[in-house]
């Protein structure tokens, strides 16, 4: 389901138009804008997935993971949309004086797929996250995506998360890459 | 030397603060727990075919475990013994040997050495590699879930386990062909200290309406109605707690078993299915906990919510840090739509990114890292809930709380870490057999409360 073949490179003003979209997604999650985000940015039949990548030797030739698997998301449409309304129920102590987090997204390609309406994007990115006095969490990693037009902007179909480090670096995940 | 009776005050249900802070607790922790217990290492269904492994830890300390040639299962210290190096870097996989990356040694699944590079030339063939093993780890499993311990002198695993074990089977043997674990581990960092969340696990049923009160009012069902600590519950009649010799223990929210699971009717059904099974086998009293929701510690550091269906083990590093290794617990005889789903409920809840997970990790933080106040450490912690509305029961082993809100099963954890950290051998824990519940003193309480129970319903 995350393996969309992709085809040539799009052109530079559709790369510009989805770079500008992947900026704007990542201002709505670091402003804890995420009901506004859901609500335009994310297609109806989302898979939204972030696989348990195990260390394993280059010989050993057991297939990667798939969604049928262990994984750290895994969500369909309702059920992301109920980490959003979590967010939203005012009763998540932690949050409360916020964190601040910061997206870094970098290395955006763009690819045709066998659909007009869709494109397979790659990027990278870091998020930072700062709470409290002193506590700083960092997370490093690609994502693969589906993306397709819907009127005049994009949304979110698919998204492979893999982060890079085996042992998260910290108490929780609740944002989204 | 630590005074333990200063550290753990049994009769007032206190802990100094400096149980989540002091490094020479910590190390004695090391030492007395973490070298004495049986330790959970894997599930043997991870480690089916020969020569399948897999690498973990046992306290600070990195371990192999393996399916053996002869179809047994070996654990060794993964530390080459030339030069300490690794001998295994991969999570898990499957191996005829292991080798280490410094000089090329080489070790068998039973941990032998059976190969040294330039062993006639340099060692001039001087070398006696049977006395040169990694060294070994006694290994045991109990209904599939295998445990080490480094302590030659440990009772066994099924003894170590005791009244616990009983209670385990109300899952692991009730239910058909037993439990098992899906995996890979999900892996993350906590700073706290290891016991924050091992005595939450063992019966915390206190803060689940606090604490997790937004992702409870999200997911509703059979838990909903705690969010918040809003409704007004009988608490004494909707479920137990239990404290068991060795300090095991858990608490039981009765029929809420599926209760924080959003797609749920494959397992729903498969508990519903299989409850005759358990009371057949095992009788009434475990058929009525066994579609419950269970929140469970098997001391020192293995958590887990049977019904949610997380598997955890709390890997201390440091006084204030520990690595969360999450597995998912299914039932063998599942189909594989039912088991997949319940794999995705109990990530979705309890995984690194879990709705529920995230709300208890700040908590446990927090609750270790204050004490770096040396006069906050002065103080104790309180764990007084519930004292006295617990005993022996004429049904249920151990000693059992009135509710699943209580803090019977912290003072059963906290009694015997005060006493086996204490204990020179286990020797001498061996010889408190018979006494370890004298400290819960209303030896009546269940007696009193059934018979009043049954003359309130004759009348």
């Amino acid at each position: 389901m995350h393996n969309t073949e992709a085809k040539e490179r799009v052109s530079m003003q559709l790369h510009y138009d989805l770079s500008q979209h992947y900026y704007q997604e990542a201002s709505l999650l670091q402003d804890g804008e995420y009901e506004a985000w859901f609500e335009t940015m994310v297609a109806k039949d989302i898979h939204y997935w972030m696989p348990v990548v195990e260390r394993r030797y280059a010989k050993d030739k057991r297939p990667a993971p798939t969604p049928d698997d262990m994984a750290i998301y895994n969500d369909d449409y309702d059920e992301m949309k109920q980490r959003v309304g979590r967010l939203a129920t005012g009763a998540v102590w932690m949050e409360d004086p916020m964190s601040s987090v910061r997206y870094l997204i970098t290395n955006i390609q763009a690819f045709h797929t066998a659909k007009e309406d869709e494109f397979v994007v790659l990027s990278n990115f870091a998020t930072i996250r700062h709470r409290g006095q002193l506590e700083r969490s960092e997370h490093v990693g690609g994502r693969q995506d589906l993306v397709r037009r819907v009127g005049g902007g994009f949304q979110l179909a698919r998204r492979k998360v893999t982060l890079d480090a085996r042992v998260t670096e910290d108490k929780n995940l609740y944002i989204f890459f | 030397m630590i005074d333990m009776n200063e550290l753990v005050d049994i009769e007032k249900s206190t802990q100094s603060k400096r149980v989540f802070w002091d490094q020479e607790i910590y190390d004695q922790e090391l030492e007395r727990i973490f070298g004495r217990c049986w330790l959970f290492l894997s599930h043997e269904s991870q480690l089916k075919n020969k020569g399948d492994f897999i690498t973990t830890k046992m306290g600070e300390d990195s371990v192999i475990v393996v399916r053996h040639t002869d179809g047994s299962l070996k654990a060794f210290i993964n530390s080459c013994t030339h030069r300490g190096n690794s001998v295994c870097t991969a999570d898990s996989g499957n191996t005829r040997s292991f080798v280490c990356n410094y000089h090329g040694w080489v070790y068998g699944t039973d941990g032998a050495l059976v190969d040294v590079p330039l062993k006639e030339k340099c060692y001039h063939d001087e070398i006696d590699m049977t006395t040169m093993s990694l060294p070994s780890i006694r290994v045991e499993s109990y209904r599939g879930f295998v445990f080490g311990c480094f302590d030659d002198n440990a009772p066994n695993l099924v003894d170590f386990l005791g009244d616990w074990g009983w209670y385990l089977d109300t899952w692991m043997v009730g239910a058909g062909e037993g439990a098992e674990l899906i995996g890979p581990p999900l892996k993350s960092i906590l700073k706290c200290n290891w016991k924050v969340p091992a005595e939450n696990f063992v019966g915390d049923g206190y803060h689940v309406g606090w604490t997790h009160a937004s992702a409870l009012e999200m997911l509703g069902g059979e838990l909903g109605g705690l969010a918040g600590n809003r409704a007004n519950m009988p608490f004494d009649e909707l479920g137990i707690q239990v404290t068991t010799r060795h300090g095991h223990g858990f608490g039981v929210i009765d029929h809420a078993g599926v209760g924080i699971h959003e797609k749920r009717d494959g397992f729903a059904k498969f508990l519903q299915e299989t409850q005759p099974k358990v009371a057949e086998k095992l009788g009434q009293p475990r058929a009525e906990l066994y579609d419950g929701h269970w929140n469970c510690t098997t001391f020192p550091n293995c958590s887990f919510l049977y019904g949610t269906n997380i598997f955890k083990v709390w890997h201390p590093r440091g006084p204030h840090e520990i690595e969360v290794w999450s597995w998912v617990i299914v039932h063998k005889d599942m189909d594989d739509a039912t088991k997949k789903e319940i794999v995705k409920q109990a990530v979705r809840s309890f995984g690194t990114a879990g709705t529920l997970e995230s709300d208890d990790g700040d908590n446990m933080v927090n609750s270790t890292r204050n004490n770096r106040g040396p006069h906050t450490r002065k103080n104790t912690m309180d764990s007084r809930m519930g004292a006295g509305y617990e005993g022996p029961h004429p049904e249920y082993p151990g000693i059992v709380g009135s509710s699943f809100i209580g803090e019977t099963s912290y003072r059963g954890f906290y009694r015997f870490y005060q006493e086996i950290m204490s204990a020179e051998s286990w020797d001498e824990i061996r010889a408190k057999d018979s006494q370890w519940d004298d400290c819960f003193t209303n030896k009546d309480y269940w007696k009193d409360r059934l018979a009043a129970k049954a003359q309130g319903g004759e009348e």
